[in-house]
């Protein structure tokens, strides 16, 4: 599903991954770990289409197409889905409208009909279930005054709703208590299927207890420099990010 | 035909009533004299230095006449009075389904109420449209609530500008009993044919204690119009008025929304909305005087620029030595959808009491590229995404409109058909 051949992204200018190599199957679940500043928010960026991130060298392939053509809201209707680390809280637009609008744009973009008012209600309805949110909240302004484990809930609802190939969740366990971590991995096991392919981006082994992941890998100065199953996070947990280093000056 | 530029021309054009009262072509002489010292607005005022006048001024207007309306309005089953460059026309009219005191000022200058109340907001200071106003307006709608009644469905009042070249001076005015309920929709359009006319409208908004009005002043003019505007409240004890400003048309559009707080308990909300585009210039000032202790005001205007359309917001709030307790918000935010946009914001607070609460702010900026970025990674393209923010900054305004048709209409101006069905989810 998802090809990426020895990456260089710069963010102005400044060079952050270095010949990255990644490949993501459907129905795989990877894990890419690494410490403050390895590249791991850009990757997931990256494939998302965030204007500012450039490729200056390698290529990221969806689908058998290049990616790099396509711009954010197009990568979105062809299936990607990034779960943000900072989910961005529009005032003035309910969550609602939000979700209406976006389920709208990619149906037109597949030449499909729009959505009627009783089947999204219904859609919903049934998705905010899955996530423990009130229906009060669906008709809040997007984000606005949500606590940290509500933004990440939303996060969740959102993709549950518009059912990616392609889900990139970045940092979604940061910030949040054991309880609403427990949500949100629930939310987010049960969008696990056969023909959806996901890629948690993490600091912390934690979130692995819950969303277990296929593959593991660990990012450090803009590349992988180790991949393995769910075990390797285990060891990282265990011999920190120091391990890191000297896994690099070995490499 | 008056030159625009000259004082002494606007003056020689005037003529005293010879059918009203006494009382009124004194108000009126009065005005007169006052505006031989004001004149025109120029940059050198302090209160119009954003604001030059030099397109309005281009035109030497004649007075407008009493005529019959020649554009067709849309159909209503509510109850809408039509005034047709300054003169009500009943013909056009559909006010006899509703149970109040509602019709031509002209017709109703022997009422006594009319004349206790007429020119009693007016603020001390003026500009020289204001007394313009007073000295030449000989028409507008009174609207009488008797105390205790409760109007459900709103009054229209529908301003058409339609000769060409012409100026009219119109003067309304609300006089709400004790503990009534009413709700007014004042529209201004222009004719089809886009005439180049000034419209110099006020409205005296009196009320009486606990009396609650909500006032709409919806100002869609062609973009070959002038327009300047006054809405003035005066409030009694624990009187709850709701202003909203909506400001869409217009070459040149400058409205003021002053009240005076004179009851314990009195309330104002002044919600504002424009939304310019082109080379169009609209000003709002407003100013609320807090002249007695408990009384709130609550002011919220937004403003959205696109092309080389610019703004004017000046928020002046004056608490009163005696007037403790207080509770005055004013918010002011710009939102600039091009670079050659100019959005001017003065908030003044001047306060003498020392046991009140009292907040304003203001911001200018545009979208935020982050926001633009959440909506595209969920598949909204990027056109989408503008509107969709750009409705989100107006939607706080829009949100505090209570008639629903009105709210319909503006989330369709902004947003367009994106939203479209919406109306229970935004």
């Amino acid at each position: 599903m998802l090809v990426i051949k020895n990456l260089h992204v710069s963010v102005f200018d400044t060079p952050i991954l270095k010949g990255l190599d990644l490949e993501v199957k459907a129905g795989e679940v990877h894990a890419i770990m690494g410490p403050n500043g390895s590249g791991k928010s850009t990757l997931s960026n990256v494939i998302a289409g965030r204007d500012g991130y450039e490729v200056t060298e390698g290529s990221i392939e969806y689908m058998g197409n290049d990616l790099t053509e396509l711009e954010a809201d197009e990568r979105a209707c062809e299936g990607i889905f990034l779960a943000f680390q900072y989910p961005v809280e529009i005032p003035g637009v309910s969550n609602m409208a939000m979700l209406k609008a976006a389920i709208n744009s990619k149906r037109k973009y597949h030449g499909e009909d729009e959505i009627s008012a009783g089947d999204f209600l219904k859609l919903i309805r049934e998705k905010a279930d899955l996530v423990e949110m009130k229906q009060e909240f669906l008709k809040r302004s997007v984000n606005e005054g949500f606590s940290g484990g509500e933004k990440k809930r939303n996060e969740i609802l959102q993709m549950a709703m518009l059912e990616p190939k392609l889900a990139l969740l970045d940092e979604t366990d940061s910030g949040l208590d054991i309880d609403a971590l427990k949500v949100v991995s629930q939310g987010v096991n049960a969008l696990r299927s056969p023909d959806r392919a996901m890629v948690l981006v993490t600091h912390y082994q934690r979130l692995l207890d819950y969303i277990v992941p296929d593959f593991v890998h660990v990012l450090a100065n803009g590349r992988i420099v180790k991949s393995g199953d769910k075990s390797l996070a285990l060891e990282l947990e265990e011999k920190g990010y120091g391990w890191i280093d000297g896994l690099q000056k070995a490499g | 035909m008056i030159a625009a530029d000259q004082t002494q021309s606007w003056i020689d054009g005037h003529s005293v009533l010879a059918n009203a009262p006494a009382w009124l072509n004194k108000q009126r002489t009065d005005a007169l004299t006052q505006f031989e010292t004001l004149g025109l607005p120029g940059v050198r005022d302090e209160q119009w230095r954003y604001t030059n006048l030099r397109a309005l001024k281009s035109t030497a207007y004649q007075l407008a006449e009493r005529s019959a309306l020649n554009t067709e309005l849309p159909a209503t089953n509510g109850t809408r009075l039509v005034i047709v460059d300054g003169y009500v026309d009943l013909e056009a009219s559909s006010i006899d389904n509703i149970d109040v005191t509602l019709g031509s000022l002209s017709d109703m200058l022997g009422n006594t109420e009319v004349q206790a109340a007429f020119g009693t907001t007016l603020p001390v200071k003026q500009h020289g449209f204001m007394s313009l106003n007073t000295a030449y307006a000989d028409d507008g709608y009174v609207l009488i609530i008797a105390p205790k009644l409760v109007l459900k469905d709103h009054i229209e009042v529908v301003f058409v500008n339609q000769a060409s070249e012409t100026v009219s001076h119109t003067r309304n005015l609300i006089i709400a009993g004790a503990h009534s309920q009413c709700t007014v929709v004042e529209r201004h359009i222009s004719a089809a044919d886009n005439p180049t006319h000034l419209s110099n409208v006020i409205t005296e908004i009196v009320t009486a204690d606990n009396a609650h009005v909500d006032h709409y002043k919806i100002q869609q003019l062609g973009d070959a119009a002038f327009h300047i505007g006054g809405v003035f409240v005066n409030h009694a004890s624990h009187a709850h008025v709701k202003s909203h400003n909506i400001a869409l048309g217009g070459r040149i559009a400058r409205n003021d929304v002053h009240c005076n707080l004179l009851g314990q308990g009195a309330h104002i909300e002044m919600n504002g909305l424009v939304v310019g585009s082109g080379a169009q210039h609209v000003d709002n000032h407003t100013q609320v005087n807090h002249l007695v202790p408990h009384c709130t005001s609550d002011e919220f205007y937004k403003t959205i620029l696109d092309d080389q359309s610019r703004s004017v917001f000046r928020g002046r709030i004056v608490v009163a030595q005696d007037a403790q307790q207080t509770n005055a918000d004013q918010q002011n935010n710009n939102l600039l959808l091009s670079p050659q946009a100019e959005a001017d914001c003065k908030p003044q607070l001047e306060i003498y009491a020392d046991d009140v609460k009292c907040s304003h702010g203001a911001t200018v900026g545009q979208l935020d590229p982050k926001s633009i970025f959440y909506l595209k990674s969920r598949g909204i393209s990027d056109e989408q995404a503008h509107t969709l923010l750009t409705f989100a900054f107006a939607n706080e305004v829009i949100e505090r409109v209570q008639v629903e048709s009105i709210r319909t209409e503006l989330t369709q101006l902004i947003a367009g058909e994106l939203l479209s069905g919406l109306a229970d989810l935004v």
